[in-house]
């Protein structure tokens, strides 16, 4: 019986065939690897996976489980996912969400946000946050 | 200079204390006045550091830094956090009265221990987070009335041996994070009353061996996480009683030895993390139940950081390897450390497909 050809959604799978040589087109299920300066998005994916995937969706339309679907999250005001029940320390924090914002909460988020409902540690490696947000970076917008 | 006219009567000052910031008393009554007499009232500044907010269901108490347990507790309290203190213990009526309580988060303190009765006034608490404290171990009995508690953390603590009696009570557990702290080896039966557990994390520990029997007792564990440890081998019988698992991860470890049945029926899992253990081969059949072509491991593996030896022992990795690459993460770092002439080249590249 022939292989099925991999199911491929935006944000599942870790990219087709990649390395830090090639740089392919962004498509389903495809994730672009940038030089390490940037983080890696490969890397950053198996990272959501391990720690984020448990509570958090990334796609467009991705359902909310114990934390808010990201997409859109890029530019956007922290406690603002439509349809997610925030905490009021996440919504009056006042933040955009970006590179910046993202490296220093990722290390601590309950330094970040006070009374925050998330039940998350951190990432103490810079790299480790690196790779996740680049990852983040493309996996929540089109 | 007279007096101001406010604080003249009896009535005045009474009403100076039950009112002190409507505005009329403010202007006619100087602050230092205000301030004495609300102190012989013995009204203090309330602390900077407890906010109290209304939440759907009832309030919501954070402390951040504060010097005491906030105490007492609004009544209807559902979310509590008390965090980046340094509180070393909690009375045991800390929580009376709060009974609705939904949400503990404890995190960043310095508790050394816990009172055993301490959650008996809060049988309907869900989550319970005390992450980087500085706890040894559990009062038995602590979880009598938690059947309701979903999720569990003791994430950086200083465990350095568990009790399956601690755990007794929590039968509607499905989130047990007990990552970073000194566990070396497990006892037998640990998960035992653990019926709903989803999520096992024992990331970060110094585990050299895990009993057989660890696994049993959830009725569909989906998430183990082992990553970060000091195992070397990986049995048999370890994931014969977790057929239905998800992700397993294994990375960071010294595993020289997986046996050739230890996947064997894992027909759910979707990510399997091997990466940076001491494997320079794997026994055939390993992968059988695993991957294309019997199913799409939808969120892939890592088998990087490891000396493979490329020879023919590996002929069945690579076979697999070949069907599976679309979901290889670190196909860069998946390299041979030997026969010598193959020392640095990729895996995927000998398997023949670059």
């Amino acid at each position: 019986m022939p292989a099925q050809p991999p199911v491929s959604k935006v944000g599942s799978g870790p990219p087709q065939g990649s390395g830090p040589k090639e740089v392919e087109s962004k498509g389903p299920g495809s994730v672009v690897s940038l030089p390490n300066k940037m983080g890696d998005a490969e890397a950053g994916k198996k990272i959501f996976t391990q720690k984020c995937a448990q509570c958090h969706t990334v796609e467009k339309g991705g359902k909310h489980k114990t934390g808010p679907n990201l997409w859109g999250l890029f530019g956007r005001k922290t406690g603002q996912a439509p349809g997610f029940l925030y905490t009021d320390a996440n919504k009056n924090k006042g933040v955009v969400w970006g590179e910046d914002t993202l490296m220093e909460y990722l290390e601590n988020p309950k330094k970040y946000i006070p009374g925050t409902k998330m039940v998350f540690a951190g990432l103490k490696k810079k790299s480790e946050r690196k790779d996740l947000i680049q990852y983040l970076k493309q996996a929540t917008s089109s | 200079m007279p007096l101001p006219q406010a604080i003249e009567t009896q009535d005045d000052q009474r009403r100076a204390t039950m009112s002190p910031w409507s505005g009329q008393q403010m202007q006619r009554t100087p602050f230092l006045l205000l301030l004495l007499v609300a102190l012989a009232q013995g009204v203090t500044p309330s602390p900077k550091a407890c906010v109290t907010l209304p939440s759907p269901g009832g309030s919501t108490v954070s402390c951040f830094s504060p010097a005491r347990f906030p105490a007492p507790l609004p009544a209807d309290t559902v979310h509590l956090a008390v965090e980046f203190s340094t509180l070393t213990q909690l009375p045991a009526s800390a929580l009376r009265g709060a009974t609705g309580l939904r949400e503990l988060h404890l995190a960043s303190n310095r508790l050394r221990e816990l009172p055993a009765t301490l959650l008996l006034p809060v049988p309907r608490l869900e989550v319970l987070d005390l992450t980087h404290n500085s706890l040894t171990q559990l009062p038995p009995g602590l979880f009598r009335a938690s059947a309701a508690l979903r999720v569990l953390v003791l994430k950086a603590n200083r465990l350095e041996a568990l009790q399956a009696s601690w755990l007794l009570g929590l039968k509607g557990l499905e989130h047990l994070d007990l990552s970073s702290n000194s566990l070396q080896t497990l006892p037998p039966g640990l998960l035992a009353s653990l019926g709903a557990l989803r999520t096992l994390d024992l990331g970060d520990n110094q585990l050299e061996t895990l009993p057989p029997d660890l696994l049993r007792g959830p009725r569909r564990l989906e998430r183990l996480h082992l990553e970060e440890n000091r195992l070397q081998v990986l049995g048999e019988r370890l994931l014969a009683q977790q057929p239905a698992l998800r992700y397993l991860f294994l990375g960071d470890n010294r595993l020289t030895t997986v046996a050739a049945g230890a996947f064997h029926n894992l027909k759910e899992l979707d990510m399997l993390d091997l990466s940076n253990n001491l494997l320079s081969s794997v026994p055939r059949g390993l992968w059988e139940s695993l991957g294309m072509p019997s199913r799409d491991m939808g969120d892939g593996f890592d088998i990087s950081g490891n000396p493979w030896v490329c020879d023919q022992n590996l002929d069945d990795l690579l076979r697999w390897l070949v069907a599976n690459k679309h979901r290889m993460f670190s196909q860069n770092d998946t390299r041979c450390a030997g026969p010598d002439a193959l020392r640095g080249r990729m895996l995927l590249e000998v398997s023949g497909s670059p």
